[in-house]
C-alpha cells in the first residue's frame, strides 16, 4: 500500500522536472529575496551597530534560513481546485487509497525535488555570498529539525483547510493569496517577531502562525532560551494536531456535500 | 478629422468605451468573487507595505529615510502599476491571446491590432488592488513630507506616474513580442519584472553599485520609483546619482515604448498564426 503513495511522490516529483522555467525561477526568486532582505538590514545596521541585542549577523542568518524554508515549503495550492472543478474528484474517491494521503504524498513529493534541487543550490549561492552562522549546539541543531517538519505539517494542516474550501467556492485563489499574505506578516517569515511591537508579537504567540517559520528559525539561531524549546515543540505538536481536526471535520463535510450533489 | 482606417478619431474612442463597458459588465458578472480577488490583491500587495511599517516603526529611519518618506516612494510603484495594468492588461495577457488564437480574431476586423489587443481587456481586481494600496499610501505620506502641491509639482506628479506604467508596459511588451515567434517568455518576463519591482520598493542607494545599474540602464526601475521621489524629497543620497535622472521618467519611458513598438511590428510581419483559433 506505502508503494502506491510513494509512487505517487516519484510522479509529482518528475512533474516538477519537467517545467524547467519554474524551476530556475525558484532559485533565483530565492536568492533575490535573500539578497534584497540583507540589503535592507544592512542599511538599518550601518547605523547602529547592534540593534535590540540581536546582532546583524544573526538577522542575516535568520533571513536566509526563512527564505530556503519558504522556498521548501511552497506547496501545491491548486491541486484540490483541479480534481474538484473537473469533477475527477469523484473518482478519485472511488480509486483503494486515501485522497487525502494521496494529496500529502504529492506534496511531499514536491517537497523533495526542492529540497534536493532548489534549496541545495540556493543554498550554495547564499553561504557563499553572505556566510552563515553554524547551529547555535548540536542539540538545538536536533530540536530544529524536528521543528521543522513539525512547522511544515502546521502549515500543510492550515492550508489543507483553505484547499478543502474549493468543494464550496469555484476559484480558490483569492482564498489561497489572502491565506498567504498573513503566513508571511505573522509566522515571521519577513521581519524576527521580536522586532514586532509586544502587542502583535503577544498576539501571535496565541495563532499558529509562529510554529510555521519562527519557532524552528528562533531554535537554531538559540534565540529561544533551552528550557522553551520543549515547550515551543509542544504548541508546534499541538497546533497541528488542532489544524488536522479541522481539516478532518471539514473533509468530512466536504465528502457528504459532494455525495448529496451526487458526484 | 483624421481618420484612422476609416474610422473617425470619435468612433474609436466611444469603440474603446464600449469595450470598457464590457468589460466591466464581464468582472460584475461575478460581483463577490471579483470583490474577494481584488481584495486578495491588496493584501498580498500589502505584505511588503506593512513589513516596511513594521521594520521603521522599529528602527525610526534607514540612511536618513524616514517612514513617510519610504511610504511615498512605494506609493508610485502601486499608482503606476495601477494605471499601467488598467491600460494595458492587453499587453500582460499577450501570451494567451497568440495561444489560444485570439489574436487571429483580431486580425480579421478592421481595426489596429495595437488598439484592440489594448481595448479588448482590463483587469478591473489588478487595477483596484494595487490602485487601493497606492492611494492610501498616497493620502498617508503626500500631506507630511514637506510637499507643495504646487501646480509645476502636480504635473511633475502625473508626468513621473504615467511615464512609470508606459516604462512598465514597455517592458511587458518587450516579452510579448517573443510570442509572434512563439517563443514563451512570461515566466522569464515575471521573474525579471517582478524581481526588480522589489528592489524599486525601496531607495536604490541601499543596493551594491551593480544593482543600482541594473535598475537605471537595464530594467529601469530606478525611473518609477526611485527618481521621482527623490523629485520632491531631495535626500542626500540623490549625490551619488546625476542630478538630470529626476526628469528623465517619461523620456525613458516614451523612447522604451518607442523602441520596443517597432520590434512589435516587426514581430507582427513574421506572425503566423498558431493554428487552432476557431
Amino acid at each position: 500500500m506505502i508503494r502506491a503513495y510513494l509512487e505517487v511522490a516519484k510522479k509529482s516529483f518528475q512533474n516538477n522536472i519537467t517545467y524547467r522555467m519554474d524551476y530556475f525561477a525558484g532559485v533565483i526568486n530565492t536568492i533575490v529575496m535573500i539578497f534584497v532582505n540583507i540589503s535592507i538590514w544592512k542599511a538599518i545596521y550601518e547605523e547602529e551597530e547592534v540593534v535590540g541585542g540581536v546582532q546583524f549577523k544573526i538577522i542575516m542568518a535568520y533571513l536566509v534560513l526563512s527564505f530556503l524554508l519558504q522556498n521548501i515549503f511552497t506547496m501545491e495550492d491548486y491541486l484540490i481546485e483541479g480534481r474538484v472543478t473537473t469533477g475527477l474528484i469523484s473518482s478519485d474517491l472511488l480509486k483503494p487509497m486515501s485522497f487525502r494521503l494521496y494529496v500529502f504524498s504529492y506534496n511531499i513529493g514536491s517537497l523533495v525535488f526542492k529540497a534536493v534541487m532548489q534549496l541545495l543550490p540556493a543554498m550554495i549561492v547564499t553561504v557563499a555570498l553572505f556566510g552563515m552562522l553554524p547551529p547555535f549546539s548540536a542539540s538545538m541543531f536536533i530540536y530544529f529539525l524536528i521543528s521543522v517538519v513539525l512547522g511544515y505539517l502546521v502549515l500543510y494542516n492550515l492550508n489543507f483547510i483553505i484547499w478543502i474550501s474549493s468543494f464550496w467556492f469555484y476559484f480558490t485563489f483569492s482564498l489561497v493569496t489572502i491565506k498567504d499574505a498573513a503566513v508571511m506578516i505573522l509566522s515571521g517569515a519577513l521581519i524576527p517577531l521580536w522586532f514586532m511591537p509586544q502587542w502583535l508579537y503577544e498576539f501571535i504567540k496565541l495563532t499558529p502562525f509562529d510554529s510555521i517559520f519562527f519557532v524552528p528559525i528562533s531554535i537554531y539561531l538559540g534565540q529561544i532560551p533551552a528550557e522553551e524549546v520543549f515547550t515551543s515543540i509542544i504548541k508546534q505538536v499541538a497546533w497541528v494536531a488542532v489544524l488536522g481536526l479541522v481539516g478532518h471535520i471539514l473533509w468530512k463535510a466536504a465528502t457528504k456535500k459532494l455525495v448529496v450533489q451526487g458526484g | 478629422m483624421k481618420d484612422y482606417k476609416g474610422f473617425t478619431i470619435f468612433e474609436i474612442i466611444a469603440l474603446f468605451f464600449s469595450y470598457s463597458k464590457l468589460n466591466l459588465k464581464t468582472t460584475l458578472e461575478y460581483k463577490f468573487d471579483r470583490v474577494l480577488l481584488a481584495f486578495a490583491i491588496f493584501c498580498r500587495e500589502m505584505v511588503s507595505v506593512i513589513v516596511m511599517y513594521l521594520i521603521l516603526t522599529r528602527f525610526v529611519r534607514i540612511k536618513g529615510w524616514e517612514m513617510n518618506e519610504m511610504l511615498f516612494l512605494y506609493s508610485f510603484l502601486f499608482l503606476s502599476y495601477c494605471i499601467f495594468v488598467f491600460i494595458f492588461t492587453g499587453i500582460r495577457d499577450f501570451d494567451g491571446m497568440v495561444y489560444s488564437g485570439d489574436l487571429d480574431r483580431f486580425l480579421i476586423r478592421p481595426l489596429g491590432l495595437m488598439y484592440q489587443v489594448i481595448a479588448s481587456r482590463v483587469d478591473y481586481c489588478a487595477t483596484i488592488g494595487h490602485g487601493a494600496v497606492g492611494i492610501i499610501l498616497f493620502i498617508k505620506t503626500s500631506g507630511d513630507i514637506g510637499i507643495q502641491w504646487t501646480a509645476s509639482n502636480i504635473a511633475y506628479y502625473l508626468t513621473a506616474l504615467i511615464g512609470g506604467a508606459i516604462i512598465q508596459a514597455a517592458l511587458f511588451m518587450l516579452s510579448s513580442c517573443f510570442s509572434f515567434w512563439t517563443i514563451r517568455t512570461t515566466n522569464l518576463r515575471n521573474l525579471i519584472f517582478f524581481n526588480s519591482r522589489r528592489f524599486a520598493g525601496y531607495p536604490i542607494s541601499f543596493y551594491p553599485v551593480i544593482i543600482q545599474k541594473l535598475l537605471i540602464f537595464v530594467v529601469p526601475f530606478a525611473f518609477v520609483s526611485f527618481f521621482p521621489s527623490q523629485y520632491f524629497l531631495r535626500k542626500t543620497d540623490m549625490n551619488m546619482f546625476w542630478d538630470g535622472y529626476l526628469y528623465l521618467t517619461p523620456v525613458v519611458g516614451v523612447v522604451m515604448f518607442f523602441l520596443v513598438y517597432k520590434l512589435w511590428t516587426v514581430g507582427l510581419k513574421n506572425y503566423s498564426s498558431s493554428g487552432n483559433s476557431m
